[in-house]
């Protein structure tokens, strides 16, 4: 971890929307490129970018539709630039394509969702979390990858900053998954100096070329390879086929599974290294309320509500969406009589607490079709129905 | 450009061929016209002037994107049609690295059409050579985008419905700035004109017309065979008239009073080597560049071979470096901290 760049690092106490406090976080984790195609409603965090970056010696370029501009990034991560997309809606299911090759040539880059409501072309300007599935399984195959849910300008300046971060330390694809109204609201973003700010840098191989350097080769005990750049000298070959330690293609079963494998497990067994959540009032608690992004702020008013009526819950907020913590929530569902999940979806999130609560207590979804957010109501009586 | 570093400097190492060979043996079928691509590149580069790590080749999908498999450079196997693409974020961020695009007519105007056009459109710095077979091998035979009309394959049984791209004509209205044909039997040629791709700055575009011995054999046995070939083919060289035939008889002469290329024959109706349009790539207006490039297509003319168009203007990646540069100029830059505690603040007391 090194110290964030002073150059372009926006310390200081601001006024920003969560759209805004993203490219400002993509910019002080050392982020020099971006690719887009204008949707709404994230157009704001490329605006910014595209606005910024030449003073700091950065590049935006838009694509001719988000298959390009989400395959376009990539080309800048090999070429040694830290990089970012950003989109919503559509956008992202376009871009399908390319996290999946991010994910299997193991390609550190960041996608920023701010989620609008579908399917299809939906509600453009109105918030939804309807994509949390997408993020997990939206490409084809078997992968893994991170998923980051900010619930504020602040968080989404922080979090991107985070994304970048992992996304080095993991080679993985990071998703940051806004939502329109995290997107839009306007909330005071604090800023730190860059020294305050820890920095994941990429991580390249110390051997020359000529040396062995094996692309695809988790050593020393990393289950995370060491990578290049282009112009340094290396012969590599990346591809999208399924590919030895050398990303040689190689088209049998032993070598699948062991790729397969390590693409796996590089998240699963680190898993406690980057799962965050947040949590208040857990202790006694009957219920629990796990929500996420705007969602848990529209929750808060309703677990005081229900506080005040005596009510035991507590909230257990989603930071990481991807990897679930699975581990904290089943631990809980030997202690809680139910756990209450809004999300702005028919249920998602839920399908996901429910796996991991293997039936060892109530779960019981709100959800909302999205378009706005969920009255505070409609949890409360979730909460008072669950303990009744 | 202070960024771009494409230019000869004195430490260039001298390659030969082999140093661009990967150890990888290529795996296309055996008589496959791709063999005769990377044999003319691998030549080629030694002679380019830029250092092999500066050298980058990026694929899609299909035959042709095995390419960067074969070559000792570094080399990037993408997504079907998605070169173009995943190249321009590549050299919008590293100006100095040479950058080749390796794609088919299926990957690169069919799945990678959007791509395709756009990125000749910006006129960023990189060389798309597209292996034209007219059909979709990899897949075993499926009807493409270059297919010729009332085309039988495994996908069109009754024969194609529908009308095929004419790839330069393409290329040349989306704005590339270099667009060229070559035949993949004619290495000697062929080579000679991935030197000039190699050489020009900004989007090219080379078109090679590569047979597949499985899927589409004979596909350019009309412009090949020794018997058709002078009758066939009309070779585009630079300053010189274009004449085609047996003995160079016939040429190409614009007709003023119908505004198309004519096919005349020297000494006949008083015709001589003066009346014979001469190729000049270097032309701004493409008008011309358009008429040849549509003659693939029309009976009674013969197919032009070579350069088709050849002109410089900044390309992308350079202005988007100006504009750092200028921004980076301006006072304050890169110190962002002073920037906002510099002249025009005031202490409210």
């Amino acid at each position: 971890m090194s110290n964030a760049n002073p150059s372009g690092t926006l310390t200081g106490s601001h006024y920003l929307d969560g759209d805004h406090a993203c490219s400002e976080g993509a910019i002080a984790a050392g982020c020099r490129f971006a690719s887009g195609y204008p949707i709404t409603p994230s157009t704001e965090v490329v605006e910014r970018l595209s606005a910024r970056f030449p003073r700091v010696g950065g590049r935006f370029i838009q694509l001719e539709d988000e298959l390009g501009a989400s395959i376009a990034l990539l080309g800048a991560v090999w070429g040694g630039a830290k990089a970012c997309t950003v989109t919503s809606g559509p956008g992202f299911s376009l871009m399908m394509e390319h996290i999946g090759y991010a994910a299997i040539t193991e390609t550190p880059c960041v996608y920023i969702n701010v989620q609008r409501a579908g399917p299809s072309t939906g509600l453009p300007t109105q918030p939804a979390q309807g994509d949390m599935m997408q993020a997990r399984f939206g490409s084809h195959g078997d992968y893994r990858l991170i998923a980051l849910c900010p619930n504020s300008p602040q968080e989404c300046f922080d979090l991107t900053v985070e994304a970048f971060n992992l996304a080095e330390e993991f080679r993985v694809p990071v998703l940051v998954m806004l939502d329109e109204v995290v997107g839009h609201m306007t909330e005071k973003v604090v800023i730190p100096p860059a020294e305050q700010i820890k920095v994941s840098e990429r991580r390249y191989t110390k051997k020359k070329p000529g040396e062995g350097f094996k692309l695809f080769e988790a050593a020393n005990g990393s289950m995370v390879p060491e990578m290049v750049k282009a112009g340094d000298g290396y012969r590599i070959h990346v591809t999208g086929l399924t590919h030895d330690d050398r990303g040689y293609p190689a088209m049998n079963v032993p070598t699948h599974e062991k790729m397969q494998l390590r693409l796996q497990d590089k998240i699963v067994e680190n898993a406690d290294r980057i799962v965050r959540w947040e949590e208040k009032d857990l202790d006694g608690a009957d219920v629990v309320v796990v929500s996420f992004g705007i969602t848990s702020r529209v929750a808060e008013r309703a677990i005081k509500a229900a506080r005040e009526q005596g009510v035991k819950v507590g909230s257990f907020r989603l930071i990481t969406a991807w990897p679930f913590p699975e581990k904290q929530i089943a631990e809980l569902s030997k202690k809680v009589k139910a756990f209450v999940v809004p999300e702005l979806n028919l249920g998602q999130m839920a399908l996901e607490v429910e796996r991991v609560v293997a039936g060892r207590t109530k779960v019981v979804p709100v959800p909302h079709v999205g378009g706005t957010v969920h009255n505070p109501e409609t949890i409360l009586n979730k909460i008072l129905e669950s303990v009744r | 450009m202070s960024t771009n570093g494409q230019t000869v400097t004195a430490a260039l190492p001298v390659y030969t061929k082999k140093d661009f060979e990967s150890g990888v043996d290529p795996r296309w079928c055996p008589g496959c016209g791709d063999y005769s691509i990377i044999n003319q590149i691998q030549k080629t580069l030694p002679s380019v002037g830029v250092k092999r790590e500066n050298i980058v080749f990026i694929s899609g999908i299909g035959c042709s994107s095995r390419f960067p498999y074969y070559m000792n450079n570094y080399g990037m196997h993408t997504l079907h049609g998605r070169a173009p693409s995943f190249a321009s974020g590549l050299k919008v961020s590293r100006p100095e690295l040479q950058v080749w695009i390796m794609t088919g007519d299926g990957d690169a105007l069919a799945i990678g059409g959007n791509h395709f056009i756009h990125a000749m459109r910006r006129n960023l710095d990189m060389k798309l050579v597209m292996f034209n077979n007219r059909i979709y091998g990899l897949t075993k035979g499926q009807v493409s985008p270059t297919s010729e009309l009332h085309k039988k394959t495994k996908s069109t049984p009754d024969g194609s419905p529908d009308y095929p791209f004419n790839p330069p004509l393409l290329a040349l209205g989306a704005g590339a700035t270099f667009v060229a044909r070559a035949i993949d039997v004619e290495g000697v040629h062929m080579g000679g004109v991935l030197k000039a791709a190699a050489d020009h700055k900004g989007s090219t575009f080379v078109e090679v017309f590569q047979n597949c011995p499985v899927f589409n054999d004979g596909a350019y046995t009309f412009l090949t065979e020794k018997a058709n070939k002078a009758e066939a083919q009309v070779r585009m060289e630079q300053g010189k008239p274009l004449l085609f035939g047996k003995d160079n008889k016939k040429g190409l002469r614009i007709n003023h009073q119908r505004g198309e290329l004519e096919v005349v024959v020297l000494g006949e109706n008083g015709i001589t080597e003066k009346d014979i349009l001469v190729h000049d790539a270097t032309r701004e207006d493409p008008t011309i560049a358009y008429m040849l490039a549509g003659l693939a297509d029309k009976a009674g003319f013969p197919t032009p071979i070579g350069v088709f168009r050849n002109v410089q203007k900044p390309t992308c990646e350079e202005m988007t470096w100006e504009m750092i540069d200028a921004a980076k100029a301006k006072p304050g830059a890169g110190q962002l901290a002073k920037l906002l505690a510099g002249n025009d603040t005031w202490t409210i007391k």
